[in-house]
């Protein structure tokens, strides 16, 4: 670390002549090794990036019901040397606290006033749970969201609700189940939202259900013609028995219909139990279902869902398809072989 | 080990770098996201604006629509920082157009879940819904002999009488699925504690490792004997304590004492080393680090193990930066 260089050797090296040599095979070395460890430590102190420092905010989902109270969910790295970890909360009207640490395990926690003391016992990582109804006020018809956040975040708004009002720039919006969901960041945010009354929605590249919508018009009438045709052919032709009709509608049923679950845990026996379930689920669902959903359902992280949809997806089980920037995790038609 | 020393910093400085960089771009905005939100809100308050509506409310949405004409042809310039001061000026005005339109209601402000009459139990329900589903996956992790049969049946009745508008029989229903819940969460918290006490255990006794190496490099960096003694002490009355609640006051004293003699540097180190072991544990059981990646990785944390043990503290925090960097890119 030391840039200094030091004479090597100086008693045998000053010689007769009176010259000073000095070795050189390090020089070049040194010279730039030790600017660039001086850079590269300032640069390290500058960027570390919060998320390796203990007690991060990893993750902040918050989810806005419709009486106005909020359910917050986070998961928090913590220090694993200390005992307990002092949690900051939102507010004091506080519900259904729920702290679970590494693998899983219920951690016994006291709440005073907006600090919740939670025993962690060496957790690195624990996910917190609760409700909270301070953080949104109402004046008029007129719902503020008023939320200081310590670290990114996203909110799901209510169902029907329509934000009228926002104080900063989302950095992403996607609509979940028909709510909007919204990342922010960092910092103070107001937002304020009303409950709307249905509109015809005219922004038609908003909706997919203007194409649902559209597809299904389309295809009843051409389904009419179709139908009108072989009326007036079955009419002509009278010899064509029906039964053959009702077959051929069965077959194109099944055709788009996926394997049901017994066969593909046949084909997989390798298939995890927990995966098995989110296969079930899938398929009660009609085949198809939003990893949201997924996630909702099974109350996972989304990273655990994630490799679970991944490994569904190497099992040649599943395919993931984008809906509304969201993926949708469809049930194969037939099986592949793993990938 | 200076090359070494440098290769590492390398690695480090790049990958910061470019997490960095990456952090900068998912962190901007997609500006058509504004213009849904801003057109979602205009077609709202449009509908709702009617001939009773004030001169003062009707101008103001005509700006507010002025400031989203504005928006779409910053968008079609390529003008982000004017799109999005746009945006800002449109909800800014659209949220008075709202105040504007529900002025004659109470503008009492209240918050919200507190004095709002909400006749309609449904977040009430779906509240506890989310709440009996976290009991659920606790109660399934501790093999717990709950049954959630009655208060499914309950959902389902509080569910129906809500689609049927009987409010105050959902009430009634809500009241006792939050009954039950009570309960249940209290016979779920039994299960916990009995396990936390062994948790709490296999905790001290890696604490008490931790307080071995700390001892041993006191010992060697000559410290007073006055200090030891109060550290062994500790150390003593820790290993001998088996409530959790015992646990957590010996552990808080011996801190109060690290803290006192200025002992608590490695601390920090220490601490990093189990949550990046932590971290080694959960990636080890996904496949998003190869095995090859994931030996190399073990083996760097126990030549940081090594170097602790051995007091060279900066050559260990060089060495676990560089380990915790590349891990932080597998995680979520």
């Amino acid at each position: 670390m030391n840039p200094e260089l030091v004479p090597v050797h100086r008693e045998e090296s000053i010689r007769e002549d009176g010259m000073l040599f000095v070795r050189t095979d390090g020089i070049l070395e040194t010279m730039v090794k030790a600017p660039l460890i001086l850079a590269g430590l300032i640069i390290v102190a500058v960027v570390m990036p919060l998320q390796t420092s203990f007690s991060s905010t990893r993750t902040l989902e918050l989810v806005i019901y419709s009486d106005g109270s909020t359910h917050v969910s986070t998961q928090i790295d913590v220090d694993p040397l200390e005992p307990d970890f002092e949690l900051d909360l939102f507010g004091k009207s506080i519900d259904n606290f729920v702290a679970v640490g590494d693998a899983g395990f219920l951690l016994s926690e006291e709440i005073i006033e907006d600090k919740a003391i939670i025993d962690t016992f060496g957790s690195s990582s624990i996910i917190i749970d609760y409700d909270i109804h301070d953080l949104v006020s109402k004046e008029g018809r007129v719902w503020t969201f008023s939320f200081d956040s310590p670290s990114d975040y996203t909110v799901l708004m209510p169902k029907n609700s329509v934000i009228v009002g926002i104080s900063g720039l989302p950095n992403n919006m996607e609509i979940v189940d028909e709510q909007t969901k919204l990342n922010l960041t960092t910092g103070l945010s107001e937002i304020n939202y009303i409950f709307g009354t249905p509109i015809n929605p005219t922004i038609s590249d908003e909706s997919p259900f203007n194409y649902v919508n559209a597809a299904v018009i389309v295809g009843a009438i051409i389904a009419a013609v179709i139908g009108g045709i072989l009326m007036l052919k079955r009419k002509q032709q009278k010899s064509l028995p029906s039964i053959i009709q009702t077959e051929s509608i069965s077959e194109k049923q099944i055709e788009t219909k996926s394997i049901d679950t017994e066969t593909i845990f046949n084909f997989r026996p390798e298939m995890r139990e927990d995966d098995k379930e989110i296969v079930k689920f899938i398929s009660n669902n009609g085949g198809q279902a939003l990893e949201s959903e997924l996630r909702k359902k099974f109350l996972q992280p989304r990273t655990t869902m994630w490799r679970a949809v991944k490994r569904l997806e190497r099992l040649g089980v599943i395919e993931i398809a984008k809906k509304d920037l969201q993926n949708l995790v469809k049930l194969k038609k037939d099986l592949e072989e793993e990938k | 080990m200076k090359k070494i020393t440098s290769f590492v910093l390398l690695i480090l400085i790049s990958s910061m770098i470019l997490g960095g960089m990456t952090n900068t771009v998912q962190a901007q905005t997609d500006p058509s996201i504004l213009l849904k939100i801003v057109k979602h809100a205009q077609k709202q308050l449009e509908n709702q604006i009617n001939q009773d509506s004030s001169d003062k409310t009707k101008q103001l949405f005509k700006d507010g629509a002025q400031q989203i004409k504005a928006l779409e042809e910053s968008l079609r310039n390529n003008e982000i920082d004017l799109a999005k001061q746009h945006f800002l000026s449109a909800m800014r005005i659209f949220k008075e157009v709202s105040q504007q339109l529900s002025i004659n209601q109470s503008s009492q402000v209240e918050m919200a879940t507190l004095k709002a009459t909400v006749e309609d139990p449904s977040a009430d329900l779906l509240r506890m819904q989310n709440y009996v589903d976290n009991l659920k996956t606790i109660a399934k992790k501790y093999n717990t002999s709950v049954d959630f049969s009655e208060l499914d049946d309950l959902f389902v009745t509080a569910k129906k009488q809500i689609i049927d508008r009987q409010f105050d029989d959902a009430l009634q229903t809500i009241s006792k699925i939050k009954q039950i819940t009570v309960n249940f969460n209290n016979e779920i918290r039994e299960y916990a504690s009995q396990q936390e006490q062994s948790r709490a255990k296999e905790y001290a006794q890696k604490y008490l490792e931790q307080l071995d190496r700390l001892i041993e490099n006191a010992k060697n960096k000559g410290l007073s004997t006055d200090i030891i003694q109060k550290l062994e002490t500790a150390r003593e009355d820790l290993s001998s304590a088996t409530n959790p609640h015992e646990i957590i006051k010996q552990i808080r004293e011996i801190i109060s004492i690290k803290e006192q003699f200025e002992l608590t540097k490695n601390d920090r180190l220490e601490s990093r080393v189990m949550q990046i072991e932590k971290i080694l544990f959960k990636l080890s059981n996904s496949d998003k680090l190869s095995q090859t990646d994931l030996e190399d990785a073990k083996k760097t944390l126990q030549t940081i193990k090594r170097h602790l043990s051995q007091g060279e503290f900066e050559t260990a925090n060089e060495l676990l930066r560089s380990l915790a960097t590349l891990l932080e890119q597998f995680r979520d």
